[in-house]
């Protein structure tokens, strides 16, 4: 293990530990038993196939936005934009879905997640554009992107797409929905997990070999790592950041295809529900590795799920606090680990 | 007709002077921080925590003025933390600001279960009648206070030239650091006193209340070209936006108001492209020193 992948695991043991004690603390605050509580845990998140299935359900959507997310941090771009740009991908799913009712389900699949990439893809195009045309700091224009996106939705959907009296689309039909695990698997019994997970899985790993095994993710990390030197060398920086962005963005889209093909069968308003920021320290968790992001995935997935298993003993919203601890606690941990290794020389 | 009239009245005018409150409380606390360097984006936090920790203390105190004082020192620890993150630690700024986002939702929406087992809002909380109506006050001299602060004293000489050229600064004997901690705390201050108008305006707190405005102080800020005064103008433009708004939303006209609402983000972006002149944030603006 070289002395890198050393610090990045310790860094990450140390956080979890830091967290997992914090939480315990909050328990006892609290005056309930920790043991009682984290048995609880166990038993509904990891032993039951409905637990299991859930959890990975969950975990779905959140692989697809961190690998994408990870493309544009590999390149050093803050992309914040992912709750706007999964937001216009999964509507246009949504919508697109509806208009080709009639073709088969692995054509009308392909259709709908071009569209939903494409569009999703050209939001994030937009501070791509900017940062490249007009050196517009990516943070903030995303940022902006996002209440723009969601206005925009909202404007269209309430006032043309939306079922009367409520803040979702029209239904794909029943017989576009996509196979639940549990019709293969009755272990899975009454869990949403569906065949949109085997597709996270390909994504990831897709992402994974873009990345590290393609000359076109040496060139993004390249950028990512020093701008100006990879200018020099001869990579095409602006290309780069566009394609990243484009891609990037593109891939959060995917989302919209585990809920509205794989669970709903509709597009609704505030479905997204964050997760684009709850990605993003999925993402810092892995160390923006897809391969660790389905492990941060499906962690952060099982602590919702579990926020919902001990519900009647501490507020299932103790899972948001744990979320957060665990963001800032890696961020304070890499710190600390790095600098130790740096002043050893080692790094 | 009517609506004409009812945005040419008083009242209207008077609207916008209170609801410029939140905005430009946390648009210049906003720009403190990064005059100092240190971008914080979580001023939505900020306020979220304000609001919330205010809302709290007031109900258990019953006394909205120690529900102040608590509520800033909350905030001024808030502050120190995320200082402790970004100048100690240099941790990227955005990030910090991204997990104290996070964490601060995480938390209030927490603590909100477990003291009224509601995930939504608070009872109804019984503020000094002036509070409200003293931020905003404040919040208007305020104008004065950072021009002054800024540009008159040398803690803001100091402060800017931490923005600006920390090495430089360092080098002549200004401890950067220190200016640096001295923004994000000014920052949370402000901020949280811009949570605290949002609450005793409502006379409660609930969940999802700031809806935004700390980004979108964020955008004044940047609209304003980081200038006390072009922030104010800037705050301004939104809150007439956001009057306007409540104004089409009463009078039913068929006017979609998920449009206004967009305004201000499309506006900041049109901005910063260089349609409405050119913007320059500090210079060592987001880099850790």
């Amino acid at each position: 293990m070289s002395h890198h992948s050393k610090a990045n695991t310790l860094s990450v043991l140390l956080s979890l530990i830091f967290t997992f004690m914090i939480l315990t603390i909050l328990i006892l605050l609290i005056g309930k038993d920790p043991v009682e509580v984290y048995s609880l845990i166990y038993n509904d998140v990891f032993t039951s196939g409905y637990g299991i299935g859930q959890t990975l359900f969950k975990a779905t959507p959140l692989i697809f936005i961190a690998c994408g997310l990870a493309i544009c941090f590999h390149a050093s771009l803050f992309n914040i934009g992912a709750e706007g740009q999964l937001n216009a991908g999964s509507f246009v799913i949504a919508l697109t879905a509806v208009q080709i009712e009639s073709l088969p389900l692995i054509l009308k699949l392909l259709i709908c997640a071009c569209a939903g990439f494409a569009a999703a893809g050209l939001v994030g195009l937009i501070p791509a554009v900017t940062k490249v045309k007009k050196g517009v700091s990516e943070v903030i224009s995303t940022i902006m992107m996002n209440f723009v996106v969601l206005a925009v939705i909202n404007y269209r959907m309430v006032d043309f797409f939306a079922v009367k009296s409520t803040l979702r689309t029209v239904s794909i039909g029943d017989d576009s929905l996509l196979g639940k695990a549990s019709d293969l698997f009755p272990f899975f019994e009454g869990s949403s997990l569906n065949v949109s997970f085997i597709a996270a899985l390909v994504v990831a790993a897709l992402v994974y070999i873009l990345i590290y095994k393609t000359t076109f993710g040496y060139k993004l990390r390249a950028v990512g790592f020093n701008e100006t030197a990879s200018r020099y060398i001869g990579v095409k920086v602006n290309k780069m950041i566009l394609t990243s962005f484009f891609v990037g963005a593109g891939i959060t889209a995917l989302v919209g295809i585990n809920y509205i093909f794989g669970y709903k069968g509709y597009y609704e308003l505030g479905f997204s529900n964050n997760i684009g920021f709850t990605a993003i320290a999925v993402s810092l968790l892995a160390k923006n590795n897809p391969v660790g992001i389905i492990f941060s995935s499906i962690l952060f997935a099982a602590l919702d799920y579990g926020g919902l298993a001990v519900n009647q003993l501490i507020p299932k919203e103790v899972m948001l606090v744990v979320q957060g601890l665990i963001i800032l606690s890696i961020l304070s941990s890499d710190s600390i680990v790095q600098s130790y290794f740096k002043k050893r020389g080692l790094i | 007709m009517e609506i004409l009239s009812g945005i040419l009245s008083f009242t209207f005018l008077a609207q916008i002077f209170r609801m410029m409150t939140p905005y430009y409380l946390g648009a210049s606390g906003a720009n403190f921080s990064e005059r100092a360097g240190v971008i914080n984006i979580s001023i939505e936090g900020f306020m979220n925590m304000a609001a919330f920790s205010f809302a709290v203390f007031s109900i258990f105190t019953g006394n909205s003025i120690l529900a102040l004082v608590l509520c800033l020192i909350v905030n001024i620890i808030l502050s120190i933390v995320f200082s402790l993150f970004t100048v100690t630690l240099k941790i990227n700024q955005i990030v910090t600001g991204v997990g104290f986002n996070l964490l601060i939702a995480g938390i209030t929406k927490f603590l909100m279960v477990l003291f009224f087992s509601s995930s939504s809002n608070t009872p109804r909380i019984s503020v000094h009648p002036d509070m409200a109506f003293s931020i905003t006050l404040f919040a208007i001299a305020l104008i004065l206070i950072s021009i002054h602060l800024l540009y008159k004293t040398k803690f803001g000489l100091r402060l800017r030239s931490a923005g600006e050229n920390p090495w430089a600064a360092e080098s002549l004997g200004v401890k950067v650091m220190k200016y640096k901690y001295a923004g994000v705390i000014i920052s949370g201050l402000l901020s949280a006193l811009g949570g605290i108008w949002l609450v005793s305006s409502q006379n409660n707190y609930s969940d999802g209340m700031i809806a935004g405005r700390g980004y979108i102080a964020l955008a004044a800020m940047i609209i304003g070209k980081w200038k006390p005064l072009n922030i104010f103008f800037a705050c301004l433009m939104f809150a007439a936006f956001e009057a306007l708004e409540i104004t089409l939303q009463i009078s039913g006209a068929d006017i979609p108001t998920q449009l206004i609402q967009m305004l201000p983000y499309l506006i900041t972006i049109l901005v910063l492209i260089g349609f409405i002149g050119k913007t320059k944030p500090p210079a060592a603006d987001g880099i850790p020193y």
